[in-house]
């Protein structure tokens, strides 16, 4: 269950941070048009994967945990971001 | 510091994949409560969705990057209320917290949680509501909605759905004189903030935020419309964002509320219900929400 890069969080108890790999789970995933993206920060606020990364300038979809459930999609008030099924993008990796 | 900031700097003290459903406001809330509350925080989280969804670990590994304990669905504050005691013996400040469902709360947990606000332990008690025991499939609990269709209130021929309103957590807390009540919504993240800062103010007394917690699974609406399901909650007045404290309530206001069949329309749970059970539903939030009002007085935003 346990993979080596979770290995390096801190835990008082246990060996180490107990994951699952619910990037596995989507169907469809998120895509982020960074040209349409204003940011805003409410796909960062709503994700309940905290998926969305905030970088200097800008916001990236971490895709390794995102279990593609659209929030992010629904909630973009610009339209940068739209839902496109698995594998069909070249943003998207998995 | 911005609401936003607090947000973006802290680190997420979740695993990174928990098994909570797709668009689970309980995910949510979890991590960005622990986000507000930061690493000198002990946590327990009593049997539902969140400990099914590994929070609380598995064998040797941990859910959270800080401590967390799995209670028992009956104890979780006087549990915490044991802990804290301990590290006020250590003279060690640390942020005693619970994260429990509506089951853990109002029904089996509940004379523990009275018992630990009444004698006025100083930890946070968050109650994230999905109206149910989401968990075990969906049965309905105190503080599911009046006419909401679970796996033990089906809808046929003799019942329509719950019979029973909806148990009122975040006032019966504030009737037990906690020394801080607060109602949550993740779709109102500088509110949701701002609260927890509050109860992590608070040094004597016990404090309880109630937070709304649509379930995708449970409810029965598409994972994307969580956030929305949260937003029109608090625009139909069916969750009235307030806070009391000294004995004196807060209450924010909604301009124009919508009906709350805006609500209620957007969740399957509810599709059954008819004109007059509707009708019935609209008048129990405007009573609650007409007593809050009268309850605040001059404390409307
Ligand atoms: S919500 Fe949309 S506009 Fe805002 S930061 Fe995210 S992608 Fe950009
Ligand atoms: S689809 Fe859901 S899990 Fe994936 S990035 Fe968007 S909000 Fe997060």
């Amino acid at each position: 269950m346990m993979e080596s890069k979770e290995k390096e969080y801190i835990t008082s108890v246990g060996e180490g941070i107990y994951s699952i790999n619910t990037g596995d789970w989507r169907i469809n995933e998120p895509v982020l048009d960074q040209e349409k993206c204003k940011k805003c920060g409410l796909c960062f606020l709503y994700c309940p994967v905290f998926c969305i990364e905030k970088k200097d300038d800008y916001y990236e979809i971490n895709y390794d945990y995102c279990k593609g459930c659209g929030i992010c999609a629904r909630e973009c008030k610009s339209g940068a971001i739209k839902m496109v099924e698995k594998g069909s993008s070249s943003y998207a990796k998995n | 510091m911005k609401y936003r900031d607090i947000l973006m700097e802290q680190e997420d003290l979740v695993s990174p994949g928990i098994s909570a459903c797709q668009g689970c406001g309980a995910e949510l809330c979890l991590r960005t409560a622990l986000r507000v509350l930061g690493k000198n925080t002990v946590v327990a989280i009593p049997p539902g969705c969140l400990a099914g969804a590994g929070v609380v670990g598995w064998n040797y590994d941990n859910g959270l990057k800080i401590p967390v304990h799995i209670t028992l669905l009956d104890n979780t504050a006087s549990f915490l209320a044991g802990v804290k005691e301990l590290y006020d013996y250590l003279d060690e400040d640390v942020q005693v917290v619970a994260i429990a469902g509506d089951g853990a709360t109002a029904d089996c947990g509940f004379q523990s949680l009275s018992g630990a606000a009444e004698r006025g332990h100083n930890i946070i008690y968050i109650c994230y509501d999905n109206e149910g025991y989401m968990n075990t499939g969906f049965q309905r609990s105190g503080t599911t909605t009046k006419g909401s269709h679970t796996s033990t209130t089906p809808v046929g021929s003799l019942i329509k759905g719950k019979a029973q309103h909806k148990k009122d957590m975040p006032m019966i807390m504030a009737m037990h004189n906690a020394a801080y009540v607060a109602t949550l919504n993740p779709a109102y993240m500088k509110d949701f903030v701002s609260k927890l800062k509050k109860a992590m103010s608070v040094k004597e007394g016990l404090s309880y935020l109630h937070v709304c917690s649509p379930c995708p699974t449970g409810w029965r609406f598409n994972s994307d419309l969580s956030i929305e399901v949260a937003r029109k909650a608090v625009k139909t007045n069916f969750f009235p964002l307030y806070e009391y404290e000294n004995n004196s309530f807060k209450l924010k206001k909604v301009a124009n509320p919508e009906p709350v069949s805006n609500f209620l329309k957007l969740s399957k749970k509810f599709k059954h219900l008819d004109e007059k059970d509707i009708e019935e539903i609209q008048a129990h939030v405007d009573e609650k929400y007409n007593n809050l009002v009268n309850l605040a007085g001059e404390n409307i935003n």
